[in-house]
């Protein structure tokens, strides 16, 4: 209790708070370092396939690996930040990558330019969103996961049953490759297939601009108002309602929000497998996105996308691992990334890159940060000064 | 303290596990073969090819994944090493695992063909089979499933995705055939909503259709127990004949609450969900039972020429009854070395033709490839020796128990 405090009145006696500035700065500028180191090295790494130092699955785990940041990003808001437990978050990834499959297909002969699609899509994620969050924004806890988790049974039931929309088990094949700033008439090859995506290599890049705006608009999001009403309705609702918030505003907001991040990553998905079906949307996945966020971070945006990464490479480095020693080895791979996941739960609860409010929850506090918590209570001026900056 | 002594015993691990990755990077480059080594050629000269396994060995089918290796791998001792143009050729297989999982698929597609192999035996699911193909066909790698019978599978019809198992899609037409050939002239078609009973019936009414009958379509969800709503529709259309793709505990209980409607002289057909001798049991008995027809989907296990050698052998090897689809996935990889030989080069592009024109005697029979889609046959098809619609296995029960009615 203490340490939430600690957040919502700011720190320190005027010694305390200059420490703390002093270490802010100190910590901003490495985040910085951080976000370019992080972003040079995804950026630079398929050129290490150009030069034919890892293989070409490599960069399809990457593409994948990015999509899921994509996706545990979208999850990582309600989560995360409003602290809403969602279960069925697959199902609105289904959305957008069913509504690309229709939209951009020999299906029903459809195809509309790609930055269109992309917008239908997290378009009809967002609706779905806003349409479950109606009846399910006064659940709390374990209720909400409970009717999240029907809610995805449900979109991947429908999607089998579906037969002559979604083709059923079938699924809807032959989806044709995004064009970036052209007419999608097949009749216009030439100068414009310059512009067709139909590579891994360029999928990643694609997928990658992507993955560094989300994450740049979601930290300036999540530092903005509305971050911090999520924030306080996540720790208090109670006492978040009595200081103004629109709670019910706020988890919509969030829910649909992160809804159609899911649709759009759905979107990006559908395009770059050429074919989807509902094995790829099964509650399994749900479940890993849940595992993503929790292992890169609950609330760190930097975290669930490493969580992403780290959990969709893992399967395929230790398949590599195996290939090595030309072995059966294989097979037992899931059983390690099984292994490895309650491993990181165990030692490092608050996840790999830990937000700075879910690290301190998860361990015991330091009994000269808890003192010092403790004077700010009496020192609310200060405390408020910190808010503000 | 303690916590600090296990994170960094976990980040060792972790670097070590990388550290191996990294020396898989580079040993999967290197191609050093050395394995098996059994066969020692007449010139001397031993060239070894990889070929891809691509199989569920974890996810929700390992059974059916397990039962596709070991038939592989059977076949491996049978064709593994052979000899063309004076080179003694050895095969390395390359056994990877999809998980039955579309995204998994992609992702070992892609690791064959950085593999290099010549070719691939797989996948298991339809799901999976679909995302892998368009990744198969840019990269000209041919590939024969031993077990996606979905009528579908190969909808884009990719030239370089064949199969050893047959097309669902034949029993389709085959029921739509034997019915018109019993002179039904309203006929009923009923599934059970799931993927298979779906594509079943969907050929069949196609083929009625074509054949100028009039039918009538209906379904029920497996698992279910009362069929009156469906019963009272039928009585109102009055159909000649019901054809059920579904399987036999629903058909059971729906033959039995259409004869106590008195439907009981509508002739009853199903494919090879319902050729079940419980079928006997769950219609209420023999008197309602007597004279419903099923067909097969190719040629049963009894009929299929090799297969008493294949099971001898496959218990001989793993101590157990034959998995499901084993022979097909063993006959993919004997046409596939078969088409090696035939092109007398490891190259795909020659392989993939050489399938093409392949005829080929396997455990199911002699059979070859499909070069175009026709009708319920789909590119890439097994086409099997003396087996088309009209002749499909047909059978009809007969006190209790299911003899032919060919």
């Amino acid at each position: 209790m203490a340490t939430r405090m600690e957040t919502s009145s700011g720190r320190g006696t005027a010694t305390a708070h200059r420490g703390a500035a002093v270490r802010r700065i100190a910590s901003a500028m490495p985040a910085w370092v951080w976000w370019l180191a992080g972003i040079a090295i995804a950026a630079g790494f398929p050129l290490l396939n150009v030069i034919g130092v890892v293989e070409t699955a490599w960069l399809r785990v990457g593409v994948v690996s990015l999509i899921f940041a994509l996706l545990a990003l979208g999850l990582n808001i309600v989560m995360g930040e409003t602290g809403l437990l969602n279960l069925g978050y697959i199902a609105f990834f289904a959305f957008g990558a069913y509504t690309t499959a229709l939209l951009s297909s020999p299906k029903f002969e459809i195809h509309w330019p790609f930055l269109a699609v992309i917008v239908a899509s997290t378009l009809v994620a967002m609706v779905a969103g806003f349409l479950i969050s109606l009846p399910t924004l006064r659940l709390r806890g374990d209720y909400l996961a409970i009717v999240t988790l029907a809610f995805g049974e449900i979109v991947r039931l429908t999607i089998i049953n579906l037969v002559p929309l979604t083709n059923g088990p079938n699924g809807i094949t032959g989806i044709y490759p995004p064009r970036l700033f052209a007419d999608a008439k097949p009749a216009l090859e030439g100068i414009e297939a310059w512009f067709i995506i139909d590579k891994p290599l360029e999928y990643y890049y694609l997928v990658l601009v992507c993955v560094v705006v989300l994450a740049v608009l979601l930290t300036n999001l999540k530092n903005s108002r509305i971050g911090r009403a999520w924030n306080a309705l996540r720790e208090d609702e109670l006492a978040a309602i009595s200081s103004g918030i629109t709670a019910v505003r706020a988890k919509m907001l969030s829910v649909v929000l992160s809804a159609g991040i899911a649709g759009f990553a759905g979107s990006l998905f559908a395009y770059y497998s050429n074919v989807i079906s509902p094995e790829s949307f099964l509650f399994m996945q749900s479940v890993i996105v849940v595992c993503m966020v929790v292992l890169g971070g609950m609330g760190s945006i930097p975290g669930v996308m490493l969580g992403a990464i780290a959990l969709q490479a893992l399967p395929q480095l230790i398949r590599e691992a195996a290939g090595a020693a030309r072995s059966d080895f294989e097979v037992y791979r899931m059983l390690i990334y099984g292994v490895l996941i309650v491993v990181m739960v165990i030692v490092r609860p608050e996840g790999l890159l830990p937000d700075k409010i879910f690290r301190r929850e998860a361990h015991e506090v330091d009994p000269r940060e808890l003192e010092m918590t403790r004077q700010s209570l009496f020192d609310l001026e200060e405390g408020e000064k910190d808010l503000e900056v | 303290m303690v916590q600090k002594r296990t994170g960094r015993v976990l980040a060792l691990a972790l670097a070590a596990l990388l550290a191996l990755s990294m020396f898989g990077l580079s040993g999967c480059a290197a191609d050093d073969g050395g394995d098996g080594g059994e066969g020692n050629g007449a010139t001397g000269e031993v060239e070894t090819i990889k070929i891809g396994v691509q199989t569920a060995l974890t996810g929700p089918l390992p059974d059916y994944g397990l039962a596709a290796k070991n038939g592989v791998e059977l076949a491996l001792e049978d064709f593994g090493t052979f000899e063309m143009n004076g080179t003694t050729y050895e095969v390395e297989l390359v056994v990877l695992d999809d998980k039955a999982e579309p995204t998994e698929a992609a992702v070992v597609a892609q690791t064959m063909v950085d593999e290099g192999v010549v070719g691939v035996i797989g996948s298991l699911t339809t799901g999976a089979t679909l995302s892998a193909i368009p990744i198969y066909y840019e990269n000209r790698i041919p590939q024969i499933s031993g077990s996606v019978t979905g009528p579908k599978a190969n909808e884009t019809g990719a030239d370089t995705f064949f199969r050893t198992c047959w097309n669902d899609a034949i029993q389709g037409e085959a029921l739509g055939v034997w019915a018109m050939e019993l002179g039904a002239k309203k006929v009923v078609l009923m599934d059970d909503n799931g993927a298979y009973a779906v594509g079943l019936a969907d050929v069949a009414e196609d083929t009625l259709k074509a054949g100028g009958v009039e039918t009538l379509r209906q379904n029920c969800q497996s698992g279910d127990k009362d069929f009156s709503a469906q019963v009272a529709n039928i009585k109102e259309f009055g159909p000649d004949a019901i054809i059920f793709t579904g399987y036999h505990p629903e058909a059971g209980l729906m033959r039995k609450q259409m004869v106590e409607a008195g439907l009981g002289d509508v002739i009853f057909m199903g494919g090879d969900g319902i050729r079940s001798e419980e079928l006997v049991a769950q219609t209420g008995g023999n008197a309602n039972a007597e004279g419903i027809y099923a067909t097969f989907g190719g040629f049963p296990e009894e009929q299929q020429p090799g297969y008493a050698a294949f099971a001898a052998k496959y218990k001989e090897k793993y101590g157990e009854e034959v998995g499901p689809y084993a022979q097909n996935n063993y006959d993919a990889f004997g046409a596939l070395i078969a088409a090696i030989k035939a092109a007398g080069s490891t190259d795909t592009e020659e392989i993939i033709a050489a399938l093409q024109t392949l005829s080929y005697e396997g455990v199911t029979g002699t059979f070859g490839f499909a070069t175009e889609s026709d009708g319920a046959v789909a590119k890439g098809d097994i086409v099997v020796e003396g087996l088309t619609p009209s002749n499909v296995p047909r059978y009809v029960l007969k006190d209790g128990a299911w003899v032919s009615a060919q």
